[in-house]
């Protein structure tokens, strides 16, 4: 009886030593919204064609940063999505590595701005998005950055936190409206802070404001597009605010860790993600936005995304080395003027 | 019990060892991340985390919390746990199932339901508004308020337990005796009760206290980044800041936070015996 027990561990042991060494694994680190149709969208198909398995560790783009560092001498992560400017910082630390791009069939289809934005060869944007304000119009109208602190809507605006991909720009937007857009974001931040308590949250995650939105929690909220959809099918009147000032926006970007041992099945997910039919499922889903110029959608779903070369071109984006050169500032004064 | 020391040193040593091991050793690296920076000692780190007004700020709201929740689970906790000990066997065995019950709920499932009932047109702010109390809904949600709530609701059971099984095992007739002889119902609390249940206390007290300042998705989802605890700033600091200095700072100030309640209440137990 103990033998055959042994015995029969031990052959259990072998058949989950050997799955496990036929079982390729790719382990990416994403944004947290939208997992389901991602999942749907692109990792589960993906898998089917390479016959791996697709881990996903999710995160905002500082955390995920951070998160690389601490694990830089034995990379946990084999490719990432961040901002610009988390690229440009992780490309500085020598966390990442140069995006072999003869290796990507689809890197041709890109929007010339996608193709390497921060000028480093090590970063590729997938998708870029519009930020503006979405607010409830049956108790606010929104033409302005300003009317974030106006008396209708005190007590009912989540803020994005400095340290999420949305605050900066949205600060920056802020800073335009007051006609004091300076680099370090000193008046905005002060701005925000003497309204520090009509906001009700400084929100940390884009996923968190479907909930606020649909109890009736906040009226407004800075977010970028991606966040849009959940948001737009909730039951309560919700617009996109097109404020006078312009709206703001980022791009996001792919990046391979450096160090990584699965390079080659890294790039043929990110070529996968970057085909047209893929983005296109991601558009019609309105998640991302295509950076795929190959790509067409329909009216409605272009209406509800941001869409288009010109589009693009026209969003007011803070240039990566600024947002790295002037980070810690707006953190020292954003817990200096708002944390407290 | 062992037939010499040796056998029963023998027989501790496997767990000294693993304890030592997987507890001991990462406490003491994990702590000297704060005082051994850039490869010599110094309490500079500590200096500059008491120099940050939000630190400070944090610092005093993670322990004013904890103090609260504890005490209102002590008050609230002594009036149910004597009512439980009255009940009889069978239906003091129900009671206590219901008190434990929500201990087997995941944190994150009770402190999302607390985000339901504490929102705006949840059921707290329609009661509000029924009886008249307010005729616009109060703000709840990311205040210290509902962190205290959440907390409180948390943590609650511990203490109702410790007080149980503390006056189970209190002689059943020091009460009556003590009406006997002319004491009115505070000087009874105060005199015999407390005196004969303060492990009882001391026990539930700390856990309270260590629960409150040391948990994470209570405060960090009833009350965000405009209501930062200890914990959900060192979440912070290691998370976006890379910044693994200041936690383990913080870890050090909640590691002793949690030994000085558990002194302290200790103190005050053993004090109010003596009177």
């Amino acid at each position: 009886m103990k033998k055959t027990l042994i015995a029969s561990a031990a052959v259990l042991l072998l058949a989950m030593g050997n799955a496990h060494a036929d079982e390729k694994t790719l382990t990416i680190s994403v944004y947290a919204f939208a997992q389901d149709a991602y999942g749907k969208i692109v990792y589960r198909p993906f898998e089917k064609i390479c016959g791996c398995k697709i881990v996903v560790e999710t995160g905002n783009s500082a955390e995920r940063l951070a998160k690389m560092e601490a694990n830089k001498a034995n990379p946990v992560i084999d490719m990432a999505v961040m901002s610009m400017a988390d690229a440009l910082e992780a490309s500085r630390k020598g966390l990442i590595d140069k995006i072999d791009t003869s290796k990507l069939s689809n890197y041709d289809k890109l929007y010339d701005i996608a193709k390497d934005p921060n000028k480093d060869g090590m970063s590729i944007g997938y998708t870029f998005y519009a930020t503006s304000i979405a607010y409830r119009s049956d108790k606010a109208t929104v033409n302005s950055w300003n009317d974030l602190f106006s008396k209708k809507l005190a007590g009912q605006v989540a803020f994005p936190d400095v340290t999420t991909n949305q605050g900066p720009p949205a600060l920056y937007m802020l800073g335009i409206a007051m006609g004091k857009n300076t680099p370090d974001l000193k008046a905005p931040i002060e701005e925000v802070g003497k309204h520090r308590n009509d906001i009700v949250t400084f929100y940390n995650r884009s996923s968190q404001l479907v909930q606020l939105f649909e109890q009736g929690e906040i009226w407004a909220a800075p977010i970028g597009r991606f966040a849009w959809a959940p948001i737009h099918k909730l039951d309560v009147p919700i617009k996109w605010a097109t404020p006078k000032e312009g709206q703001t926006g980022g791009m996001n970007v792919m990046v391979v860790t450096k160090g990584s041992k699965n390079r080659d099945l890294a790039l043929k997910f990110m070529d996968f993600w970057l085909s047209t039919p893929v983005q296109k499922g991601l558009a019609d889903a309105l998640v991302d936005s295509p950076a795929n110029k190959d790509v067409k959608v329909s009216p409605e779903v272009a209406d509800n995304i941001t869409y288009g070369a010109d589009t693009a071109a026209s969003l007011k984006l803070i240039p990566s080395a600024i947002d790295l050169e002037n980070r810690n500032k707006w953190l020292q004064e954003w817990n200096a003027e708002v944390a407290q | 019990m062992f037939q010499n020391r040796a056998e029963g040193l023998a027989l501790a040593l496997p767990a000294a060892i693993f304890a030592a091991i997987v507890f001991v050793l990462p406490v003491i690296i994990l702590l000297s991340g704060g005082l051994h920076v850039g490869g010599h000692w110094s309490g500079e780190a500590y200096i500059r985390f008491f120099g940050g007004s939000l630190n400070r700020l944090v610092l005093w709201r993670t322990l004013e919390l904890g103090v609260l929740v504890t005490l209102v689970a002590a008050v609230v906790g002594y009036a149910s746990a004597f009512a439980i000990v009255g009940l009889s066997a069978s239906a003091k065995g129900r009671m206590i199932g219901l008190v434990v019950l929500p201990l087997m709920i995941s944190p994150v499932a009770r402190t999302y339901a607390w985000f339901v009932i504490l929102g705006r047109t949840g059921m707290v702010n329609k009661a509000l508004i029924l009886v008249g109390l307010t005729d616009r809904p109060v703000r709840f949600l990311f205040t210290e308020t509902a962190v205290f709530i959440g907390l409180l609701q948390l943590f609650l059971p511990l203490m109702v337990i410790s007080l149980v099984s503390a006056l189970e095992n209190m002689p059943r007739d020091v009460v009556p005796a003590a009406r006997v002889l002319g004491a009115n119902w505070l000087q009874i609390f105060f005199k015999v009760v407390l005196p004969l249940t303060r492990e009882g206390l001391v026990i539930g007290g700390t856990l309270v206290f260590t629960g409150a300042v040391t948990a994470y998705i209570t405060p960090a989802i009833l009350g965000g980044s405009k209501v930062l605890t200890l914990v959900t700033l060192l979440y912070q600091r290691v998370t976006i800041a890379n910044d693994l200095v200041s936690a383990s700072v913080i870890a050090l100030l909640l590691i002793v936070m949690s030994f000085g309640a558990n002194l302290l209440l200790k103190r005050l137990a053993t004090a109010r015996n003596r009177t």
